[in-house]
């Protein structure tokens, strides 16, 4: 499966931590979103993205507004997403489990747990197919 | 009412009077000493005053200071993720050109057992086998795979502890924050004080950015304990959630 990756973070560092982690999993496709809205407005251009990975503190839209969208729109709705936070909070878990993202990391992280979550979520929504 | 009763009461008042005029005078002097202190403290309160307006003033240039941390470090950050990046594309190129010269070692010793069997000479057999053996890198040049895969993986390690710059920089937020709320906190105690608004309110102002999202409790923490936390919690509920569950797990808290 061709993987095409959002990556949404507010911070240029870490969109670069991101990306060089995934180019390191030979996931070399991805686009760069700086927010929820600019998120929303790439996936409305590039159908070919198909797997988000996105931060939470963010200005303009947040990143569980984002996945709270995603989730609304039923052209996107099935689409993975990878939370990638500092917020450790079991209350902040569980508001975006109840969000449905498809599973969550904390920073900082490795790219072995990158990778661990991003195949533990084509496992599950390959099954769930 | 006769007259004895008249006196009787006008005597009463008078004593009544008396003591009011020896209350006083024993109050005068704490009333004295009250007025002194209020005037001893008119000076004080201005000097609280004067301090509480000089530490607001100085509140932007702190906030000001904060945020030039924050983009100095994000902009040292990226130069060394550009040299990060750099120093893993030549890594990569060497690691490519390494494993390319062990394939090129492995097909010449096997060309050179080759050419020692085709050979009938046993001399030219045995120097074949000297040859391969004393000019054989395959071992060297593991080594030198070895330390350029060590260096890639340093270079790695380096690009996942940059991650800090971002959490600093929301931990720097927050405490941009809490400096605006005092500085907002200060700036109603001096109108409190002067009755009137700050004469420089807009100097005062914050270079505060109102969008500035954050995580006050983002850490910096090595190692995977945080995770497993989560990946506690997700695995419980990754499997579609029941709110019964989700409530289950806020009561145990």
């Amino acid at each position: 499966m061709n993987l095409k990756f959002l990556v949404v973070d507010d911070s240029v560092t870490m969109r670069r931590i991101v990306i060089n982690s995934l180019a390191n999993l030979n996931y070399l496709d991805y686009v760069e979103a700086t927010d929820g809205k600019d998120a929303l407005a790439k996936l409305e251009s590039d159908p070919e993205i198909n797997f988000v990975i996105t931060d939470w503190n963010m200005p303009e839209m947040s990143g569980l507004e984002l996945v709270k969208a995603i989730r609304a729109d039923e052209r996107f709705s099935e689409l993975p997403v990878l939370m990638v936070t500092t917020r450790g909070l079991k209350n902040d878990i569980i508001e975006a489990l109840k969000a449905r993202v498809n599973n969550y990391i904390l920073k900082p992280f490795t790219p072995q747990v990158l990778r661990e979550k991003i195949e533990q979520i084509l496992s599950t929504t390959i099954t769930e197919k | 009412m006769n007259s004895e009763a008249v006196m009787t009461r006008l005597f009463e008042k008078l004593n009544d009077l008396k003591s009011i005029f020896l209350y006083s005078e024993k109050l005068i002097p704490v009333i004295q000493s009250l007025i002194d202190f209020m005037r001893d403290t008119i000076p004080l309160l201005e000097n609280i005053n004067h301090s509480i307006t000089d530490s607001a003033a100085k509140i932007p240039k702190v906030s000001h200071q904060i945020n030039n941390v924050t983009n100095a470090t994000e902009l040292a950050t990226n130069e060394i993720l550009d040299l990060v990046d750099k120093m893993l594309n030549e890594t990569q190129h060497s690691e490519s050109m390494l494993e390319r010269l062990l394939e090129f070692e492995q097909e010449k010793a096997e060309l050179i057992r080759e050419v020692a069997m085709e050979s009938n000479s046993p001399r030219a057999a045995e120097l074949l086998q000297k040859y391969d053996e004393k000019y054989d890198n395959r071992a060297r040049l593991e080594v030198i795979l070895g330390v350029v895969k060590n260096i890639k993986e340093y270079a790695n390690n380096i690009t996942i502890s940059l991650q800090v710059q971002d959490i600093t920089s929301q931990q720097l937020a927050a405490v941009n924050h809490l400096i605006d709320s005092v500085q907002k906190k200060l700036g109603s105690l001096i109108h409190d004080i002067e009755k009137n608004k700050l004469k420089s309110a807009d100097d005062l102002h914050i270079p505060f950015e109102e969008s500035m999202t954050f995580d006050p409790n983002a850490r910096y923490q090595n190692g995977l304990s945080s995770q497993q936390m989560v990946d506690d919690v997700v695995s419980k509920k990754i499997n579609p959630a029941t709110q019964e569950e989700i409530d289950k797990l806020f009561h145990k808290e």
